[in-house]
Formats: structure tokens, C-alpha cells, sequence
């Protein structure tokens, strides 16, 4: 079977002495190591940073163009629809009457404006706003453990303009600072949260507020 | 032209050298860059993985730890079925463990995912939200994720150079690197689904996903994997694998236009759940029906090499002509020579001569095919089933 292409038997072709596995020829050796070694792995290398580090870095680089025009909506999984600030850019997400192919919305968007960020997202929830707030409170606490961004304060009441009662309290951090919402909309809750620079003033916190208070969902205005 | 007895013997040592069947493997190998080069990117996959899991085990606990028992029952269930198809020039079971560690943690953590996050993100600025989440999975994980993965095998290559010898090797140390990737990603993906509805209803909300992973897994990173690895080794060449470059790189493109194909599935299909699963249906039966063959493909020289290996012991009277067929043929010929017997004794007793026998392969390997204490025990042990005698050990 052996493949005379590629075989190069040794003289008597029987068992011969075989070197330890660590064992490297004297003239394969640079400064010790195998030098058959080092081209695969420095490619192996390259290729790990162009992924990890050059990639990113090109994302990071090229500028998002997909600002909030006057009369946007921003559609989620389940209905659920909320109006962007205009020159807002959106990151996440996508118009309404703008599906994917596969009909399904996305369960998130977000738009930004410099550092200030505003992310939307649903999911079916068994339980009213406040409990749904309670439960992203715990959910985030869990996951920060007394660092980072947390809900703080009392719960207080918010109504959207389809006049939908929510729950909504102060979400603060080390250099961040912001509001979050919470409705439940027949058995499907939406979480807001807007986040900002603590010093970046009133503009982006009504901005946020604005954008809360446009959530909405069919029919829930009727009821 | 008459075969003789050394004739015999000098194909076996031939094959045994040629295959590097038996050689031993060693891990720690500190004058090897590319052990400094896997650990690098291993351990620093590692970090990433297990910081996200520590993070999050806090509010995803019960979905995690779910997740973590279900996938490593099914990755057990993969190991097994992986290792029983490497039936003739057996690979170190070490060499596998790296591969797999490798898929997991290296290829996921320290390379793709960074890479799909920023091409999804370029892909939305460049052609807008709505193609993006159309295309750019099917048009970003192939490429990425087949070209982390398949580096692997460079780096394993390097590491093994005298133990990966041929396009089967690939297939299977491909096909180990492709589970590591999927059990790992399928644990993340379950990690975010206990967090798609606010961290409430985790087990509810990661059951489906485990669910679907699993059935739609048996088609995936571990067939993807195996065919772009096996194309790898063609495209390269080995010692004991002519290099055909044309085939190499046709087998990388498949792996990639099947992985491509699965991610777009949901775009491709529109909004009908039947067309849905009509196409992913579909696509799994062909992808494995491409993994079939280049199993089928890549296989035949490492029978040759359990042939050539045998057949000594053909001429010597330990396993007869059709106990050689049997072990270098693929099932169809190990389930005729079993049907050969008259009744199911003799058909049980010849399954422990065919498994002794390929004890003796596996000796006779690790002894570079001299007359060892281990190869004669091995050939008595053949010689004692196939009387029916009773083990004294």
C-alpha cells in the first residue's frame, strides 16, 4: 500500500529506533525550539488577530449612517412598536413594515445619540409592570453584584401615550446614569432602559422619557 | 511474483511507520511553538468563557446548570460514536481531548466570536438592519467559524506531525474540534436564551433552545468541521496523503456552503414554519450524506494500512482471510462475516475474535511491529477465543 509519491523507506525497512516525542533534530533547531514549528502557529497567530483585534477595530472605525428620520417606528417581536428620537442613530433593530424575511422582528433595538443609548426589549412575561420591574431588578442585580448600572429608588408610575400604566425607577452606576421602564402589554413585557453620562444634563433623559411614553402595542389603547 | 514472509513484514513496517498508527503523544512539548501558541489561545479562551459563566451563574444558574448536564450527555453520546468510527489507524485518545479543547475554547472565544460580532455589525452599516439579520449569519459564521476551527488543526498538525499522517486523521480530529465548538456555543446559547425573558422562566425559556440544538447538532460544526479538516489535509499533503490540492480546497468550500446554508435557512424559507423545516430537513440529510462520502473517501487508506498491518498474521495463521476482510472492510463486510456463522454462538464468538484481533492490530502498532511480551500475549488472547477457553485474568 505504501505510496511511493510521498514514502521514502529506510534502508531495511524494519523496525528501526524512533526518538522520544520531545525529541527535535539538531538542524530543525532555532534557539531550541522546532522550526517547523513556527510557521503554522505564527499563521495560526495572524489569523487570531486579524479576528480578535483587526476586525473589531475596523467596526470600530467605520461610522453608523442609519439616523432616525421624522416619522420612524421602530418595530419588536410581538407588536411591540416605540418612535425614536429623530437623529437618533439605531444600532439594533429595524422599521416597522421592514421585516426580515423570516417575518419574525427582532426582540431588541437600540438607537444612540454620542453616549447616550436607549434599548428596547420584549418578551413574554406572566405578571404585571411591577413585577416585571422587580424581576429586572433582581435579574441585574444578580448579574453586577453590587457593581456596575443598578435599579434604584421607588418604583413610580408612567403612562405611554396609548395610556398604558407602567412602572419605571432610576438606573444608576460609577459614571452612568439613566432611567428604566417596565410594561406589560397582555402577557408581553417590554423593558426600556436609557442610559447616559451622569453630567449630560435634562436633554437626553426627556429624550428617553419621550421614547418611553411612544411604546406601544395593538389593540391596547381600546381597551 | 511470489509474496513472501518478509515481503509481508516489510509492508507492515512500511505501513506502521507510514501511518504513525501507535505512536505515542505528548502533550507538553516546551521546545514545540505551537504548544505555546495553543496554550496562548486556549487559555485566554478560557478566561472569556468562564468569566461570562461565573457572571451570569449568579441570575442563569438553573438554566446553566441545565444546560452544562444536557450538553455533556450529548457530547458524550458524539465522543463515543466519533471514536468507534476511528476503528483502524486509531488516533492517541490525547490528540483528541486537545482538538476538542481547541473547538471549545480557542476557536469560539478567542477568534469567531470577536470576528461575527464585528462583521454583523459592519454587515448592518454597510447594507442596513434588515440585511443583516437576512444574511449575516449565513454570510459571516461560515467563514470565520470553519477558518478558527480548521486553524486548529494546523496548530495540531504541528503539534503531532508524526501521528496526523492522512485525510482521515483530518476528518476525525475535525469532527472533535467541530464537537468542542458546538457543545461550548450551544451552552452560551442557552445562557442567553435564560436571559431572553428577564432572567424569569429560565428553564422555559432554555429548553426549546437545548432542544433545538440538539436535534439540529447532529448536522452541524461536527460534520462541517470534519469535512473542511479533511480538505485540509488534502490541500496541505502529508506523508501519508499525496497532496491534492483541488480536492482539499472543494471540501473547505463545501463545509463552508453547507454551514452558510444552515444559517440562512430562516431567510431562504420566508415566513412559513412548514418550508422551514422542509429545508432544514433537507439540508441535514445531504450535509451527512457529504459526510458519508468523505468518510467513505478519506477512509480507505487507513484500511489499507490495517491490511497491510494483518496480513502477517494472515500468513501466520492467527486470524484467517475473512477475519482480515472483516477488519480492514467497512460494516457491510463485518456484518457478512458474522452472518457467515451457523448460529448466534459462533456469531458472538466471532465479534471477540475480530475485537481481539484488533487488539493485536493496535500492539502490533504500538510495538512498531517487533515480536513484543504485549504483541505475543495479544496474539494468544486471539488464538484463546477463537478456541472458546475461558480468560485466566
Amino acid at each position: 500500500m505504501p505510496d511511493p509519491e510521498t514514502y521514502k523507506p529506510s534502508a531495511d525497512s524494519a523496525p528501526r529506533f524512533e526518538p522520544d516525542e520531545g525529541w527535535v533534530p539538531a538542524d530543525e533547531r532555532l534557539f531550541g525550539v522546532d522550526r517547523r514549528t513556527i510557521a503554522p502557529t505564527l499563521a495560526v497567530f495572524a489569523l487570531a488577530i486579524v479576528m480578535s483585534v483587526v476586525l473589531p477595530l475596523i467596526n470600530a472605525k467605520v461610522p453608523y449612517d442609519d439616523i432616525v428620520k421624522p416619522g420612524d417606528v421602530l418595530e419588536l417581536d410581538g407588536d411591540v412598536t416605540f418612535v425614536p428620537e429623530v437623529g437618533w442613530g439605531i444600532t439594533s433593530g429595524v422599521r416597522a413594515g421592514h421585516a426580515p424575511s423570516s417575518g419574525e422582528y427582532p426582540a431588541t433595538a437600540t438607537v444612540e445619540n454620542g453616549d447616550a443609548k436607549f434599548t428596547v426589549h420584549t418578551a413574554p412575561f406572566d405578571g404585571d409592570a411591577n413585577q416585571l420591574l422587580d424581576q429586572i431588578e433582581r435579574t441585574s442585580d444578580a448579574l453586577n453584584r453590587g457593581r456596575g448600572a443598578h435599579v434604584t429608588g421607588a418604583h413610580t408610575a408612567i403612562v405611554t401615550d396609548q395610556g398604558t400604566q407602567g412602572a419605571t425607577a432610576r438606573v444608576t452606576g460609577p459614571h452612568a446614569g439613566g432611567v428604566i421602564a417596565a410594561f406589560v402589554f397582555n402577557g408581553r413585557g417590554v423593558e426600556a432602559v436609557g442610559t447616559g453620562p451622569s453630567d449630560a444634563g435634562p436633554e437626553p433623559a426627556a429624550a428617553f422619557l419621550r421614547m418611553i411614553r411612544s411604546i406601544s402595542y395593538p389593540g391596547e389603547g381600546k381597551r | 511474483m511470489t509474496t513472501t514472509p518478509a515481503d509481508l513484514d516489510r509492508a507492515r513496517y512500511i505501513a506502521i511507520d507510514l501511518s504513525g498508527w501507535g505512536r505515542r503523544f505528548a502533550f507538553y512539548q516546551p521546545r514545540n511553538f505551537a504548544f505555546w501558541g495553543y496554550l496562548a489561545l486556549v487559555g485566554t479562551g478560557i478566561f472569556v468563557f468562564a468569566s461570562r459563566l461565573t457572571r451570569e451563574y449568579n441570575a442563569y444558574g438553573q438554566a446553566i446548570g441545565l444546560a452544562v448536564t444536557s450538553f455533556a450527555v450529548y457530547a458524550a453520546l458524539f465522543w463515543w460514536f466519533t471514536e468507534h468510527i476511528d476503528r483502524y489507524a486509531k488516533l492517541p485518545a490525547k490528540l483528541m481531548v486537545v482538538a476538542f479543547v481547541w473547538g471549545g475554547f480557542a476557536a469560539a472565544w478567542s477568534m469567531a466570536a470577536n470576528a461575527n460580532e464585528a462583521i454583523l455589525a459592519l454587515y448592518a452599516k454597510a447594507f442596513g438592519q434588515v440585511w443583516a439579520l437576512n444574511w449575516g449569519a449565513g454570510l459571516a459564521a461560515p467563514f470565520t467559524e470553519e477558518t478558527a476551527k480548521g486553524s486548529g488543526l494546523l496548530l495540531l498538525i504541528a503539534l503531532a506531525l508524526r501521528q496526523v499522517r492522512t485525510a482521515f486523521d483530518g476528518f476525525i480530529l475535525g469532527a472533535f474540534i467541530g464537537l468542542g465548538f458546538q457543545i461550548v456555543e450551544d451552552i452560551a446559547y442557552a445562557m442567553t436564551s435564560a436571559a431572553s425573558q428577564f432572567g424569569a422562566n429560565q428553564i422555559g425559556a432554555s429548553i426549546g433552545t437545548i432542544a433545538l440544538r440538539m436535534a439540529s447538532g447532529v448536522a452541524a460544526h461536527i460534520v462541517y468541521s470534519a469535512i473542511f479538516c479533511a480538505g485540509l489535509i488534502y490541500l496541505l499533503g502529508r506523508p501519508a496523503e499525496p497532496r491534492r490540492a483541488g480536492r482539499g480546497l472543494l471540501l473547505m468550500g463545501t463545509a463552508m456552503l453547507l454551514h452558510g446554508l444552515w444559517d440562512s435557512l430562516g431567510s431562504i424559507a420566508g415566513a412559513s414554519v412548514l418550508t422551514l423545516v422542509g429545508l432544514a430537513v433537507a439540508v441535514m440529510v445531504v450535509t451527512l450524506g457529504i459526510a458519508e462520502r468523505v468518510y467513505e473517501l478519506t477512509v480507505t487508506r487507513e484500511r489499507d494500512f490495517m491490511r497491510d498491518v494483518m496480513r502477517p498474521e494472515e500468513a501466520r495463521n492467527v486470524i484467517t482471510a475473512a477475519e482480515l476482510e472483516a477488519m480492514a472492510g467497512d460494516r457491510k463486510a463485518r456484518k457478512a462475516y458474522r452472518k457467515a456463522r451457523r448460529n448466534r454462538r459462533e456469531r458472538r464468538r466471532a465479534c471477540y475474535v475480530l475485537n481481539a484481533a484488533y487488539d493485536l492490530a493496535n500492539e502490533l502498532a504500538a510495538a512498531r511491529g517487533a515480536d513484543t511480551d504485549r504483541v505475543r500475549f495479544a496474539r494468544a488472547e486471539v488464538g484463546r477465543i477463537r478456541a472458546g477457553l475461558p480468560s485466566t485474568w
